[in-house]
This record gives structure tokens, C-alpha cells and sequence, in this order.
């Protein structure tokens, strides 16, 4: 840039001088100004249509700020308008644009112009980077093409729209984009945060109106850049470098967009996924590895000297010598580098899929002996081994070498000897298994030998054979006290040990049982220490419910132990099985001990037999006993539950086994059920139930009537006799005598009516009986009828009031019969009273002022014969006689409404009937009664003894002496009438 | 009178035999060669009812094929398969004759074999080793270069004096480099076509099965009518 300075001159004679420096002045500066600020020339363009950037370059002169503008050509729509700094090199302005979209999106203008602070130079001359959506560009386009772009980063994508269709939609991995114009046929959309494509990208599809038409598109690969993890080199043969490490995180990009790696600037062709390996050929102690993508690369190193990392190789040609009990495996390595390193070797020996492992060690080691194996024997043996110094890892296993042992001859096979009680057993033995057998087992030989004797039974049995009956009373043929039975195995090698089992010639006496209790290592025994015990001791153990020929299990323990733990794989639960402790001499055995237990007790599998059985009232409950094979558990009781629909309610537990029997006491009739429970201590059994229908106990309820009659006749007999012997007081208390009447002067006792001057309106007719004795002496009382109670009948009639009535008393019994009042009113119960008193009362006779018609009408009713009544009813219902007992029909409704009839004839009658009330509920006797009754009838004095209580007998009494009665009846009459 | 009567008898006996023999010499050649003419249509049936199957199986397979393409190219694949291709072969068979229907399904055949190519190396660069297309594409490719070799086998018993004409337009064209959404439009339109050409090779078989084999034991009956 040109300098220039101003200096001003303090002389006043140099003014006009002055005054010209200064016009100079201004118009250099005038002139540079011109030169500074010119118009940028030879604008170029070169864009990076990958990495959308263009590069402006510029010949701006001095200057170095500029205006740069860029606009979309075909809208003129400005994309970047800034001032910038720029300084020129070697005289050339340059400036590095980056476009937000692909450059290829649409055409732009570029033009630069020059500043200086506020004066600005003309614009440069517009340079235009064309897009391809020009029109000689017809056809449909996507861009950016084919793009790998980080995951989390946004893209701008464009479509340029054929020529002459319409933009419709564009789709980022089938969702539509948001878009802009940004031409006439270009359209953009930004993908924000872009996730992670698949292997064949993510498609970007731009539509046109006409949709399912030439869709044109692009794809991009979001990925991430490579990202390594445990890079480690190691050598096989001792020369060259292995390296390895693992892709820590899928770079999701692949085909020509994955990763490449160079070792040491050395490329290293990958095939792998994950894991990735490069081979050298040369161990170089330093390694650096970088993994390179579109997206970036990643580095690692690793250095360490080649002994430190020696990786061998699986051995080869694995062989084998073989014996019955040992063998020798061979192998050879793929180096020979390794005979001269120390090596270890890891030996993995299978054998029925146990595993067992031998470390072994030595210099380039080839070689290994197994021992311990057994005879006939399959097994597989896998070596792998490392370098013994400098242990880096193990190296990698052999392949799978399989070898047989050979045959051996077999051991002696486990006996014992099951007794049943009736002389006959069984000698029996384990069969061998494939470790003791050592070779296929082709048969076994029994033997019966008696030591003393020298004699001896063979028997041969094939190979799955393992128990041979025995007699003892074919035995006894030896005469010996001892009988051995011996048992040999034998397989191709030859013959095993023989096993042999001294036969008890005498039955064992069984001792009493215990309770054995299984834990979790089985059910232990403990016994004493015992001398003789030459050979240990035996455990067996059968299921309790077999008796003969049983299935026998044992366990032979070494002498000096005094204890073990009795463990089965064919323990069942629920089974009761029976341990038998048996000390072995050279005698033979010896019982010890005897115990049964369960492995684990169950409920029982069967309900006990319940009976029931009525005893009384109470029900006696009985059952069986459940057998021993289902009870599956010691029987620790019962419950008796007594069942109530659904609801079982416990009546008792009995603890006692034993007791298998209840009464159930108390019971009221009807049904009741009863259910039995057995229960072990794992619970109860489903029980049993039994349904009993209590019914009345008949007996008891006769006992209960004759004791009740017995009672009562007692009672009755003391009462009788109390009052047989009281009967003097009896009759003092309640029939005392009547006194005579005390008059004064000689009221001798006459035969004849006793006029006694009643109440005022009834007339009292005390009659005497003459043939009772004194204390049956009754007292008839005719009750005084209350007036208002009569009737209404009665209200209109006279009531002789005006003149005494005249009671005559008779000392005699008008009628033995009782009377039996028939309505419960008061009468009833007064007459009732002096029934039970045995006092017999009754009117005699009602005397009335006009009694002449009434004697007209009895007497007519007696030459009729018995129809009195009629005649006083009609009699009465014009006199309005007295009737003193009407007012016992009232109460009654049934009498009411059935009873009109006679209630009218009676008050038609108007007659008196004093008990005419005792025929009311019997029409017939009513009407007969009614008809026959003989009734005074008559509101006159009338000495009446037999009227007024009318009764059949007396009626039939009446007929059967008509002549004393008519008599009688008439002389009554007679002196009735009298004044 | 007896000799004399003897010759006539013989003279006879000569006369009818050799009438006779031309005649029976005739019937044997022409049954020996219908015998012949039989056997071989036969043989032509038989080659070309194992051809049309094997065209169906292929046919079948490339059916599948198509949807395993589809769906290994991404989202919006069904949309963007619709596009027509002019890099493709025509699945149309062209010629008049058999001998050229043949030979042009021949071709074909050869030229959607390069097609094939093409699409399998493009795919290795978008899908994993693992992924199922690759192995359809192999597999529909390898039946397809034996329905070829089927094809031409046929051609050649039908019309053994023919060679097999060359493609009318040079090797096959392969599409220029492509960007990956082209590749993508691109196999998918290699896959289609070739289940329509298939279709019209089936059809074809089917034709030709009632006409060229008919046609051949006729043309050998007149060969045989003209000895």
C-alpha cells in the first residue's frame, strides 16, 4: 500500500506554499483512494461438490476487505452476504465457502466487491457455478449421491424435479421431509440427527405429482467411525507376529465403506466381523494398528518381546499305547522351534463324560502316561499346552483322541444271603458294574461247600443271573455246621476272587423294631464296637410289606466302623422299609439290630373299613386297620370328625393307634355322618365316611308311660287310702251335715215338703236322700239367675217377687247321676263345684202367683206322656215364666246360630228348664230330653224332687216305674199346690 | 405230367416271392424306421418337458428372489422397484422359427447371466456376507446358466445342423457405473424382467412342445417317405 504523511510548516511566508502541499495533498489521497478500492478482478470458482465448498479467488489489489455475495441464481434469493478479510496471496484474494446444501442443488452467482470501512468499490463481475437443474438437465436428480455422514449429524437433501413435472414429496427413510424452493425445479430438506442405516443405506426418495412414476433418489450411509479394542500380537512358531483385536463398536458401514486397517503401515485384508487378525511376517516388538473410514480412523499400539508371547499351536497326531490299567499318549508339534521349549502341557482325560484334568510339564513335551484308568474302559484325551517360562496363555487344544483300555479279569462280586421262614433263601449278589466287571462278563459260579467235609455244589449261571435259591433242608444233606456259599465272576481274563457267604443254618429270631429316621445323608446306624465282627458288619434293608423271596438291598461295612448312613437311589417315599444290622464273623452273621423307618412319610393312600352301629341314643363308631402298604407313614392316630354338609367337625383325635373304635354319645334322632381320618405325620388320609340314622328309642318311651301310670296309680292308691282312713274328717271338711232347722216347738221331723223361704227370686230345694248315708248327703244348688241375664223373654214377665217363693226341701237324692255341665260358663263351673262335692242341688219348685194354667198344661202333659216341655213352653211364652239357666246359650256362637229353633221354643215355651241346658250341643238328646224332661214347668209353688234334672236313666228309671213316680210326682204335686 | 406239373408250381412259387419281398423288405424298413422316428420325439418331449420344468422351478425361485431384493434394499423399496430400466434385457422372445424363439431365449438366458453379475457385485458392497440375497442370487444365477445349458442341448438335438446364432447386438451391455440408488432401482429391474422373461420362456416351452416335437416326427415320416 503506498505511504503517505501530512507535515505541516509553522512560517507565515510559506502560506501560498501551504495552501498548495495541502491541494497536492488531497488530491494524491484522492487519487490513492481510487486506486485502492477498485473492483476485484478474475473472480473464479472451484467448488468440492463432496464436501460442498467453493473456493472464491479474487484480484482485489490492495484492499483486503470485501463484500462477497452469493444468490441463488435462478430467485435471486442471497445465500451469503459478508464483508471479509482476506488477505492475498502471492496478489490473489481467496475464500472458502462451505454450502449448506449440494452444490449440484442449483446454480449460483458469486460476486465480490471491495470496502474500505464505508466506500465500497462496484461489484466484480458475476461468476455463476451452475447447478444441475438446468434446463438442458432434465431429467429427475437427488443429491448429495451416495454420502457416508456420521450418526447425530443432519443433511441437506435436494431434488431437482424433472422438467415439466411437479415436486410433490421427498421421503428420508419413508418419512416426507419438511422442504424449500430453492429453484425453479429444486427443492431441499435438512434430516436432523441422523440414526444409523443398514448395510444398504438409507433411501432418499424424491416424488413427483404423478407418485407411483420414475421416483428418483439417493441413498446415504450413516455410520460411525472405527473404534478398536484389545489389540494384542502374539507368535505361534516363534518367528512371526499375530496380531488381534476386536471391533469395539459396529461402524455400520460395509462393502466399500468399511473400515481398512493397516499393522505397521502394512495393509491387512479383513474378512472378519468382529474380531480381527493381521499376521506379520516377523516379530518387529513394536505394533501400531489404524483402522481408517469415511467417517475417521482409530489407532493402537502394542510392543513386548516375542518369549513373552508365545501362543502354541494345538499338538497333532495325537496316538496312544494302551494297557488294561494305564496308557500313554503321543503327540507331535507343527514347530520344531518347540523341542527346545520348555513346555506345560494340560491334559483333559473323558471318561463317561467325567472329566479329570493332568498337568504334565517338560522340554518340547510329546509325551504323557495316564494311569489310574481302568480296565475295558473308553476314553478321550485332549492335550493343549503353553510355554513354562513366560507363561503367556494356553495354546489351543488337540483334537478329541479316543482309546480303550484292555480287558482285566473282573472283581468279586458283592453276596449276601436273604432267609425266608420256611428254611428256603436265596443267595444273592450285586451285578458287577462296567468298572468292576473289566470286560464283558460271561458267567457266574456258585458253589455249596462245606469247609469240614470237603464237599461241594457248583452251579453255573449266566451273566445277568444275580441270586441263587437255596434249601436248608437240601443243606442238611451236608451234616456240616458250616456251609459256605461262594460266588465267582467270571469274563474272558479269567475268573475274579470268589465271594463267599456263610449260610445261617438256624432261623434268626426276629428282636424288636425301631423307629429309623432318615436325614439328609440317609438313615444313619450306629452299633457298638465288636470284636468278633472279623469282617465288619452288614446293613440290609427290604420293603416291610414283603414277606418272602424279598428284593434285598445291603451294604457291607468294614470292620472297626461302628457306624453309617444307609443311602439308596431306589428309596422310595411312602415305603416303610425294614434295616437289618447283621455282624460278620467267620461263624457267619448275627442279627443286631432291627429298625424300620420312611425316607419322607406320606399320607396314607387308603381310608380305614367305618362301621356304625346304633346303641341307644349314642352311635358306637368302629374301623379296620388301613394295611401296611398303603399306610405310607407311621399311623400317629385318628381323627372322628362328625360331617355337617360340607363342614367336617372334629368330635375327637385319638392319638392312640390302637383304639380304633369311638362312641359318640348324646345324639338326637334324625341322620348324622361320621368321617374317620387316619393321619401319619405328613396328614391326613381322605377318610372315611359312614352315615347312620338315629331312630326313637321305643323302650325307654314305654318305661317312661308305665312309670309315669305306676306313679299315678301309687298316688291314686295313697290318696284313696289316706282318705279311707281320714274318711271321717273327709267327710266333716267337705260334707258335713246338714243341720236340721231349729224351730221352736215341736218341729218333729215329717215326711213331707219343707217349706224354706228362699231368696227373692229363686227357691232353694235342699233334698235329703234318704238311703245315702249322711256323708253323701248332697246339696243341689239352683243358681240364682241375674234378671238382666235371662233373656229377653224374661224381661216381660212377672217375676213373683210379690210373694215369697217357697223352697221345699227334701232330705233325699233327686238324682245319683253326676251332673255334667256341658258349656264352661259360671253355672258350669258352680255346678261343677258341687258335683265334685258330691252335693246334689236342685229346684224343687218356683211358686207363682197363676199357676192354674200350668196345671192344666202338666197335666195334660202327663196324660200325654213325657211332653211337659211343649207345654210349658207354650205356656211359658204367655206367662213369662222364670227360667233361670236361658243365659247359658248366649256365650256360645256355635249354640247362637245352630240353636235359634230351640232358643225360640224355649222362649216360646216360657216354661222353666232349669237344666235344659245340657242338651243343647245334642239335638237328639235335646229333642228327646226336651220332649221327655219332665219339668215342673211352673211359676207356682211346686214341691219338686225329679224335674228339674232331666236324664236319660232318670228317664228310663222314670219308665220303669212309671207307677211309683206318676206316685210320687203326683203327691208332689199335690202338696205343692197346697198354700 | 406230374414234372411238368411240378414246374408250373415252381415257376409260381418264384413269381410270388419275388413279388412279395420288395413288399416285405418296404414293411420292414419303414416299421424300423417309425420305431426310430417314435423313439426320438419321444426323446424331445422328454428334454423339453424337463426344460419347462426347470424353467418353473426357476421361475418360482426368482419370484422369492424378488421379495428377498426388496427387502434388503431398504425403505420405500416396493416404490422405487416400479421403475422401468432401459439397461435391461428385453423379456420379450423375439424370431419367427423355433430355431430362433430357441435361440433367442438363449441368449437372453446369457445375457441376464451378465445382468446377474452385475446386480451380485453391486449387492456385495450394500449387504452383509451373511445376508440371504446374496445366496438367491447365486442360486437363481446357477439355474439359470443350466436352463442355458439345457436350452442349448435342446437346440441342438432339435436342429443339430444349426449352429447357435450369436446375439444379433454383441456381448451383452451392462449399465455404466451407477450411484447406489441407481444399483438398487437397477437389480431390481434385472430381477422383475427376468420373471417376465421366464413366464414368456414357459409359455413358450409349451408351444414349442406341441409344434417342434410334432413337427420333427413328421419331418422324419416324410424323410422316411421319401426313401
Amino acid at each position: 500500500m503506498p505511504q503517505f504523511s501530512v507535515s505541516a510548516s509553522s512560517k507565515s511566508n510559506c502560506c501560498p506554499l501551504w495552501l498548495i502541499w495541502v491541494l497536492l495533498g488531497l488530491s494524491a489521497v484522492h487519487t490513492h483512494a481510487k486506486d485502492v478500492l477498485g473492483v476485484p478482478q478474475q473472480v473464479s470458482l472451484s467448488p468440492d461438490r463432496f464436501s460442498r465448498q467453493l473456493s472464491i479467488s479474487w484480484l482485489g489489489g490492495a484492499a483486503t476487505t470485501f463484500d462477497l455475495m452469493i444468490l441463488r441464481t435462478e430467485l435471486n434469493e442471497s445465500v451469503f452476504y459478508e464483508t471479509l478479510s482476506v488477505n492475498p496471496v502471492s496478489g490473489q484474494h481467496l475464500w472458502n465457502w462451505t454450502s449448506a446444501e449440494p452444490l449440484e442443488c442449483t446454480s449460483l452467482s458469486i460476486k465480490v466487491r471491495s470496502r474500505d470501512g464505508h466506500m465500497t468499490s462496484e461489484w466484480s463481475n458475476t461468476q455463476i457455478l451452475r447447478g444441475n437443474d438446468l434446463p438442458s438437465n432434465d431429467k429427475c436428480q437427488v443429491y448429495p449421491l451416495d454420502r457416508v455422514v456420521p450418526v447425530g449429524a443432519n443433511t441437506t437433501f435436494c431434488c431437482i424435479v424433472e422438467e415439466g413435472k411437479v415436486f410433490d414429496d421427498l421421503f428420508y427413510s419413508g418419512a416426507v421431509m419438511n422442504t424449500t424452493r430453492l429453484s425453479r425445479r429444486t427443492y431441499a430438506g435438512t434430516v436432523v440427527n441422523q440414526g444409523p442405516s443398514s448395510s444398504s443405506g438409507t433411501n432418499v426418495v424424491c416424488y413427483n405429482s404423478l407418485r407411483a412414476k420414475e421416483p428418483c433418489g439417493t441413498v446415504v450411509f450413516v455410520g460411525y467411525p472405527p473404534l478398536l479394542s484389545d489389540f494384542v500380537c502374539e507368535t505361534h512358531d516363534l518367528i512371526s507376529a499375530v496380531c488381534h483385536w476386536t471391533e469395539a463398536r459396529d461402524t455400520m458401514l460395509y462393502g466399500k465403506r468399511r473400515s481398512s486397517y493397516s499393522l505397521n503401515k502394512r495393509d491387512c485384508l479383513q474378512r472378519g466381523q468382529k474380531h480381527k487378525v493381521c499376521t506379520v511376517d516377523h516379530w518387529e516388538g513394536n505394533w501400531t494398528l489404524v483402522a481408517v473410514n469415511f467417517l475417521g480412523q482409530y489407532s493402537l499400539n502394542d510392543s513386548a518381546e516375542i518369549l513373552n508371547r508365545v501362543h502354541l499351536v494345538a499338538p497333532t497326531k495325537v496316538s496312544s499305547v494302551v494297557n488294561a490299567w494305564n496308557a500313554t499318549v503321543l503327540w507331535q508339534w507343527k514347530y520344531r522351534s518347540y523341542s527346545s521349549l520348555r513346555l506345560v502341557c494340560q491334559v483333559e482325560l473323558t471318561c463317561n463324560g467325567t472329566k479329570t484334568n493332568l498337568t504334565v510339564s517338560g522340554v518340547g513335551l510329546q509325551s504323557v502316561v495316564l494311569s489310574d484308568l481302568y480296565p475295558e474302559e473308553d476314553y478321550s484325551v485332549q492335550v493343549r499346552c503353553g510355554a513354562q517360562l513366560n507363561f503367556w496363555k494356553w495354546g489351543n487344544w488337540s483334537e478329541p483322541f479316543t482309546f480303550k483300555t484292555d480287558t482285566y479279569v473282573p472283581e468279586a462280586p458283592d453276596v449276601w444271603i436273604w432267609m425266608n421262614r420256611d428254611n428256603t433263601g436265596r443267595i444273592v449278589w450285586k451285578p458287577l458294574t462296567r468298572r468292576q466287571s473289566h470286560g464283558q462278563i460271561t458267567g457266574y459260579e456258585f458253589t455249596l461247600w462245606s469247609a469240614e467235609e470237603n464237599v461241594q455244589h457248583t452251579q453255573i449261571f449266566s451273566p445277568g443271573t444275580t441270586a441263587a435259591p437255596i434249601n436248608l433242608t437240601q443243606i442238611a444233606a451236608f451234616s456240616s455246621d458250616k456251609i459256605i456259599a461262594t460266588i465267582i465272576a467270571k469274563n474272558v481274563k479269567g475268573s475274579s476272587q470268589p465271594a463267599s457267604v456263610v449260610v445261617p443254618l438256624r432261623l434268626t429270631e426276629p428282636i424288636a423294631l425301631s423307629r429309623a429316621v432318615y436325614t439328609e445323608r440317609g438313615f444313619p446306624m450306629t452299633w457298638q464296637s465288636d470284636a468278633n465282627a472279623t469282617c465288619g458288619h452288614v446293613v440290609e434293608w427290604i420293603d416291610a410289606v414283603c414277606t418272602r423271596d424279598c428284593s434285598v438291598e445291603w451294604i457291607k461295612v468294614a470292620a472297626g466302623q461302628t457306624n453309617v448312613s444307609v443311602v439308596s437311589a431306589n428309596f422310595q417315599p411312602g415305603v416303610r422299609y425294614i434295616f437289618s444290622l447283621y455282624s460278620c464273623s467267620s461263624e457267619g452273621r448275627e442279627l443286631l439290630q432291627r429298625q424300620q423307618g420312611y425316607v419322607q412319610e406320606l399320607v396314607p393312600s387308603s381310608s380305614v373299613l367305618l362301621s356304625t352301629s346304633q346303641q341307644n341314643s349314642d352311635v358306637l363308631l368302629s374301623w379296620g386297620e388301613i394295611p401296611l402298604l398303603n399306610r405310607r407313614g407311621f399311623l400317629l392316630g385318628y381323627n372322628v370328625y362328625n360331617s355337617t354338609g360340607s363342614e367336617l367337625k372334629l368330635l375327637v383325635n385319638l392319638p392312640d393307634k390302637g383304639n380304633r373304635s369311638y362312641t359318640v354319645k348324646g345324639l338326637s334322632e334324625g341322620s348324622h355322618k361320621f368321617t374317620v381320618k387316619a393321619y401319619t405325620s405328613a396328614g391326613e388320609d381322605t377318610g372315611a365316611t359312614a352315615s347312620i340314622t338315629l331312630e326313637l328309642y321305643a323302650d325307654w318311651l314305654i318305661l317312661e308311660i308305665l312309670t309315669s301310670l305306676g306313679i299315678t296309680t301309687l298316688f291314686l292308691v295313697i290318696v284313696s287310702f289316706i282318705c279311707y282312713k281320714k274318711r271321717k274328717w273327709v267327710k266333716k271338711a267337705f260334707y258335713p251335715d246338714i243341720p236340721e232347722p231349729k224351730l221352736p216347738g215341736d218341729w218333729s221331723r215329717r215326711q213331707g215338703p219343707l217349706d224354706v223361704k228362699p231368696s227373692s227370686h229363686s227357691i232353694m230345694h235342699i233334698v235329703e236322700k234318704p238311703e245315702w248315708d249322711s256323708s253323701k248327703e248332697a246339696l243341689v244348688v239352683i243358681p240364682e239367675e241375674d234378671e238382666d241375664e235371662e233373656g229377653q223373654g224374661m224381661g216381660d214377665e212377672p217375676v213373683d217377687t210379690d210373694e215369697p217363693t217357697s223352697l221345699s226341701y227334701y232330705n233325699q237324692v233327686v238324682d245319683e247321676r253326676p251332673i255334667r255341665p256341658r258349656f264352661p260358663d259360671s253355672s258350669d263351673s258352680s255346678a261343677s263345684s258341687l258335683d265334685s262335692a258330691r252335693t246334689d242341688v236342685t229346684y224343687t219348685g218356683i211358686q207363682t202367683s197363676g199357676s192354674s194354667l200350668v196345671f192344666q198344661l202338666d197335666s195334660q202333659a202327663s196324660a200325654e206322656g213325657h211332653q211337659p216341655h211343649a207345654d210349658m213352653s207354650v205356656n211359658g211364652g204367655g206367662g213369662g215364666d222364670y227360667r233361670p239357666q236361658m243365659q247359658a246359650r248366649a256365650p256360645s256362637d256355635d249354640i247362637a246360630l245352630v240353636s235359634p229353633e230351640p232358643f225360640i221354643e224355649a222362649a216360646s215355651g216360657g216354661g222353666y228348664k232349669p237344666q235344659s241346658s245340657w242338651h243343647l250341643d245334642s239335638p237328639v238328646e235335646g229333642e228327646e230330653s226336651g220332649g221327655r224332661a219332665p219339668s215342673l214347668g211352673s211359676p207356682t209353688s211346686v214341691a219338686s224332687t225329679q224335674f228339674l234334672l232331666p236324664d236319660g236313666e232318670e228317664d228310663t228309671e222314670e219308665r220303669r216305674q212309671p207307677s211309683s213316680s206318676a206316685t210320687t210326682w203326683f203327691t208332689n204335686l199335690l202338696s205343692s199346690t197346697k198354700p | 405230367m406230374n414234372g411238368r406239373v411240378q414246374r408250373m408250381s415252381f415257376q409260381q412259387f418264384m413269381e410270388l416271392t419275388t413279388t412279395l419281398l420288395p413288399l416285405l423288405l418296404v414293411m420292414a424298413v419303414d416299421s424300423t424306421r417309425t420305431v426310430a422316428a417314435s423313439s426320438s420325439n419321444q426323446q424331445c418331449g422328454n428334454s423339453l418337458q424337463q426344460t419347462l420344468k426347470l424353467t418353473r422351478f426357476v421361475q418360482k425361485e426368482s419370484v422369492l428372489l424378488i421379495k428377498t431384493y426388496k427387502a434388503a434394499q431398504g425403505e420405500m423399496s416396493e416404490l422405487f422397484c416400479k421403475v422401468s430400466v432401459n439397461d435391461v434385457p428385453d423379456p420379450n422372445i423375439s424370431g419367427l422359427e423355433p430355431s430362433e424363439r430357441i435361440a433367442s431365449i438363449y441368449t437372453h438366458l446369457q445375457a441376464f447371466m451378465a445382468h446377474f453379475k452385475r446386480v451380485y457385485e453391486q449387492q456385495t458392497d450394500l449387504q452383509l456376507p451373511s445376508s440371504p440375497l446374496l445366496g438367491e442370487l447365486t442360486a437363481v444365477s446357477s439355474r439359470s446358466r443350466d436352463l442355458a445349458a439345457l436350452m442349448n442341448g435342446f437346440y441342438q438335438s432339435l436342429f443339430p445342423n444349426l449352429p447357435m446364432p450369436e446375439p444379433a447386438g454383441g456381448p451383452t451391455m451392462l449399465p455404466p457405473p451407477q450411484n447406489v440408488f441407481q444399483q438398487k432401482v437397477y437389480g431390481c429391474a434385472v430381477l422383475r424382467t427376468y420373471k417376465e422373461f421366464l413366464s414368456n420362456v414357459a409359455r413358450e416351452l409349451r408351444t414349442l412342445k406341441g409344434k417342434v416335437c410334432r413337427r420333427r416326427m413328421e419331418t422324419n415320416t416324410f424323410l422316411l417317405r421319401m426313401t
